[in-house]
């Protein structure tokens, strides 16, 4: 789909991400915040809501969200409570979910997305519930659910974005800036913990229409390419979209009906007693301020200027913060960091993506990416072979030497070489002036299977004559 | 003034199913509270905080620090509706 | 024979623990029988604990709890259907601390259904009678406890719990002590909510010095209860002369409704520590007749929300599950079942409070005037060491006379205590005399924390 298609429609999109912070105790009480998956295994008397118990709130969930509200050059409120929404549902397990209603710990911020400022309405603190498994079905079909209360009391922020994105594309971009943020900060990681949006869309004509609960960043993607296309036909049929609540359906990438306008819920929010009132001051605001981590944009400015990288470069590389600091592992004490970033840039991503895995799963670690960068600046290999040889490298995760070595890969010795070039010469009794050496460097090259580099072959052959 | 409908509308919300002699009687005993909660409405609470709590309480938390928690069994301890180690509920729609 | 000194004589080996509670038990069941006031009597896990007794202050001690809070392993019911089969996975810091201090639990004690009630009637299990007449109402939601503490011979001290009057209600109508400490002075953790801003653990005794033993084992920050307060326990054991002190006599609480004998008792003990040289001046609490909607509201909506997490899964009451039933009709089928009319009403107002469109003209409202009624508090106890008034309108009245009230008039009837309970100050019912052979009791209120005059004050009656 093209720009224009997006702006005849009047597409306006805005999220409501809710992030697993990566704390190691839950929101409010000590379980484990991730490990063990065997089910009901990181549950205690507070988690699955047992009568009786009392929420204890855990303070690094504060210091990391008040890091993003920062980070997100959101005003922080100073005077807080926590708030029960309550509604009913097989994941709660005490239905009703803390959260911050009244008083978000973050407001009016934004976020750069392609130099456009995406805004931030608000940010805010809250508890995850159970994960469900619909047995028998799908969630529509099911016979009954199986709930799993190792998730529920994970802490999660919620950042709610204005309806400031014009397109599938650039939804997906802002998550990955977002993400990008959230790592660096060290409060995400997107290997163990999740991510989920509520995207809301609407399109001129119609009302905006909500779907709930999508997964990661290319199932938003999905979810509003999807719904775009679903919303642009019913225009074009006459119909109405009026306001409702949509669920995505990753199998077949489609959104089906949850519930109407009509049937919204009243969650009738309290202030929750049972928590003291958060009170901070400019001091702990500056606190965290002035201790923020190195973040995205600031970390490509300093790729640009100390890798020497284009910014394209920089951008893609930081942009995944494991490929980021992956790359900063490597050029350690090395020369050449612009060499190495380009690989990175170039092949490295080729493979990974083509594996269809994350720098983090893969098996490549820094030492032995920078064999490969060695052996191909002390010419053993070539960089033809090296293109290569990371195919493999990266598939079985072989270190690059122990491949050259078993397969015999490396540059040819001058002795070898030599014999080669006698044969090569024996079977082309021809005058070798500046015309026919090229040719003869080239079928030395085939004959060795490009484990020759041509400088050196040009060198024996006029040593030769 | 309280009515049958609106009596049944919060009920549904709260997930009480009330029987028809349930619904004549509450909504008889609610007009009357209803009626006599609207009495503070005549309080000037102009300028006035609520207090949310009876005595003032900010600021206090636990450490990150993960404890002992209960094992799968003693979680599921008291209920009969489980499985594989899994709660068991009704369908989720 | 009073707590400490029983505990000293188990320390001396003159009470073998063993021999003693054979008999208790005994007793005990004798005394349920009579009174119905236990949901469940604890033999078998007091003869457990007996096996491996710490020798502290409480070292033998009998100890009834309310029904309320969280023995682990042991039934804790609330009173209700909802729970009937609940067995915690773990005590309640109240417990853990008793339990500690060597102190034996014997059994829990009825109450009415999770605190909602003045009468102990809303109980799902068994109704307890007053031992005083067993044709009159404990009151409640204490009721329990209260029987068990005026009717019991032996030694024993009862832990309770107050929301809007459930000490003070039974322990006016039964006649004994009974001490609501300052809101977070005791950590409600293990406690089933009622409403958690409201909520307070207290203490039920025949003496001023059991309970003054008693909440010095109690008392005290808890780790697992946020809201609990950070400020020393001071010893309540040392007590002081009451001469020269000074107390409020709230004008209002003696107004229209309170009954003349119930007024006339209460004067009588304010002029027997009067003659002690205990100063006393009238003082006002303007916003009394305020209290009681406001107290409703507020109790009202966050019950409302307390009480969702009871819907048939993870513990609890229970029915089969059916294809056919979505979760919204199977949750709406077992909480019609499990929770009694007293439940169903204040769970549906409660929601009703904090809905959108009402929210701001009950639930914020409500939360206004009761900042309205601390500063009213605040007024009427400078200068003073305590306001003394009477704890209920009225003496016990009959089952009869309370069947016939309406939900309403049951509310009405808490008119002298949801106020003192809502600004989450101490106070401390005191037996002072009887009328017509039923006992009257009177509240000592005191500032916040300030458990150790009440009880200076209450010892001097």
């Amino acid at each position: 789909m093209v720009v224009d298609v997006y702006a005849e429609t009047g597409m306006i999109i805005g999220l409501e991400t809710h992030v697993q912070l990566n704390t190691k105790s839950k929101m409010f009480c000590s379980c484990p915040n991730s490990g063990d998956d065997v089910p009901n295994t990181r549950t205690c008397e507070v988690c699955i809501g047992a009568p009786g118990s009392k929420p204890l709130l855990n303070k690094a969930v504060i210091d990391k969200a008040m890091s993003v509200a920062i980070a997100l050059n959101c005003t922080v409120n100073k005077r807080m409570t926590f708030d029960r929404k309550s509604y009913f549902y097989p994941d709660m397990g005490k239905n009703y979910q803390i959260t911050q209603f009244d008083t978000p710990l973050g407001s009016d911020g934004y976020l750069l997305v392609n130099g456009k400022k995406v805004r931030i309405t608000r940010i805010h603190m809250e508890e995850d519930p159970a994960k469900l498994v619909h047995v028998g079905g799908s969630i529509v079909s099911s016979d009954y659910v199986d709930v799993d209360y190792n998730r529920s009391g994970t802490p999660l922020i919620e950042i709610v974005t204005e309806p400031d994105l014009r397109s599938p594309e650039e939804a997906r971009e802002y998550l990955r800036e977002l993400v990008s943020i959230l790592e660096h900060l060290g409060v995400f990681d997107s290997g163990d913990f999740t991510l989920k949006s509520d995207c809301n869309i609407s399109i001129k004509g119609g009302e905006r229409v909500e779907v709930k609960n999508v997964s990661g960043l290319k199932n938003v993607e999905l979810a509003l390419r999807y719904e775009l296309i679903r919303q642009r036909n019913l225009v074009k049929r006459g119909q109405i979209i009026s306001r409702e609540t949509r669920q995505f359906n990753p199998d077949g990438n489609t959104t089906h009906l949850l519930r109407t306008k009509e049937s919204e819920m009243d969650y009738g929010y309290i202030v929750d007693p049972d928590l003291p009132w958060l009170v901070l001051n400019d001091g702990d605001v500056k606190r965290v301020s002035v201790s923020l981590p190195e973040l995205p944009a600031g970390r490509v400015k300093r790729f640009i200027k100390d890798y020497k990288m284009n910014e394209e470069q920089a951008k893609t590389i930081v942009g995944d913060k494991a490929l980021a600091d992956f790359f900063e592992s490597c050029v350690k004490g090395y020369k050449k960091p612009d060499y190495v970033a380009s690989w990175i840039d170039t092949q490295l991503l080729k493979c990974l993506n083509f594996n269809k895995q994350s720098i983090r799963k893969s098996k490549v670690t820094p030492e032995s990416f920078m064999e490969l960068i060695n052996l191909m600046d002390s010419g053993v290999i070539t960089e033809r072979l090296g293109k290569e040889l990371i195919k493999e490298f990266v598939s079985t995760g072989v270190s690059p030497k122990a491949i050259v070595a078993k397969q015999g890969l490396g540059l040819k010795t001058d002795s070898e070489l030599a014999k080669v070039i006698k044969q090569v010469l024996k079977d082309n009794p021809i005058e070798v002036n500046d015309k026919s050496i090229n040719y003869l460097i080239g079928q030395v090259v085939r004959a060795t299977k490009g484990q020759a580099d041509p400088n050196k072959v040009r060198e024996l052959i006029k040593k030769s004559i | 003034m309280v009515d049958e409908s609106l009596v049944r509308k919060v009920a549904g919300i709260a997930r009480l199913s009330l029987s028809d002699e349930e619904v004549k009687t509450f909504t008889r005993q609610f007009d009357d509270i209803i009626s006599w909660f609207n009495e503070i409405s005549e309080i000037d609470t102009k300028g006035v905080e609520p207090s949310f709590h009876p005595l003032k309480t900010e600021n206090v938390f636990r450490d990150d620090v993960v404890k002992p928690c209960l094992t799968q069994e003693e979680s599921l301890v008291n209920t009969s509706h489980k499985e594989g180690g899994f709660f068991k509920g009704p369908r989720a729609v | 024979m009073i707590a400490s000194d029983f505990v000293r004589d188990v320390k001396a080996g003159k009470i073998k623990l063993e021999k003693f509670y054979s008999d208790f038990f005994n007793d005990l069941r004798k005394l349920d029988k009579s009174y119905d006031c236990f949901i469940n009597i604890c033999e078998e896990d007091a003869f457990k604990q007996l096996e491996n007794l710490p020798k502290g202050k409480l070292y033998g001690l009998p100890v009834s709890v309310k029904d309320a809070i969280c023995t682990k392993g042991i039934p804790t019911t609330g009173g209700s259907k909802m729970l009937e089969s609940y067995k915690p996975t773990f005590d309640a810091t109240v417990i853990k601390r008793i339990k500690a201090s060597g102190g034996v639990i014997v059994g829990k004690t009825c109450m009415d259904e999770f605190g909602l009630g003045g009468f102990s009637t809303n109980c799902a299990f068994k109704i307890p009678k007053n031992p005083n007449d067993v044709n009159r109402v404990t009151g409640g939601s204490s009721g329990g406890a209260g029987v068990v503490t005026r009717a019991l011979d032996s030694p024993h001290i009862g832990i309770a719990e107050s929301t809007g009057g459930s000490i003070t209600c039974p322990a006016a109508f039964c006649g004994v002590y009974g001490l609501t400490p300052t809101y977070g002075r005791v950590s409600r953790y293990g406690l089933l909510d009622y409403a958690s801003s409201l909520d307070k653990i207290g203490v039920m005794a025949k003496s001023v010095s059991d309970i003054s033993l008693m909440i010095s084992v109690i008392a005290g920050l808890d780790s697992n209860d946020l809201t609990s307060r950070p400020e020393p326990v001071p010893d309540y054991s040392k007590s002081v002369s009451v001469k020269g002190m000074t107390i409020g006599v709230p004008k209002e609480y003696f107004g229209e409704g309170v009954s003349k004998d119930v007024s006339d008792s209460v004067w009588r003990s304010i002029k027997k520590l009067e003659s002690q040289g205990v100063s006393v001046k009238e003082v006002s609490l303007k916003m009394t007749k305020h209290s009681l909607p406001a107290y409703y509201l507020v109790a009202m909506s966050e019950v409302s929300t307390n009480l969702a997490k009871l819907c048939g899964m993870r513990y609890g009451l229970e029915l089969p599950l059916n294809k056919d039933d979505g979760f919204n009709e199977y949750f709406s089928r077992v909480r019609a079942l499990g929770f009694g009319p007293e439940a169903k009403r204040r769970i549906i107002l409660g929601t009703y409070a904090r809905m959108s469109g009402y929210r701001s003209q009950y639930y914020l409202q409500a939360m206004k005037v009761r900042t309205l009624i601390i500063n009213d508090f605040k007024r009427a106890l400078k200068g003073v060491d305590a306001l003394v008034a009477p704890s209920m309108p009225v003496v016990a009245p009959r089952f009869d006379e309370v069947s016939k009230l309406t939900p309403l008039e049951n509310y009405k009837m808490d008119v002298l205590t949801v106020a003192p309970n809502l600004a989450g100050v101490p106070h401390l019912s005191v037996p002072c005399g009887e009328v017509r052979g039923l006992p009257v009791g009177l509240q000592l209120i005191g500032d916040y924390l300030e458990e150790k005059k009440l009880l200076d004050l209450g010892g001097a009656l």
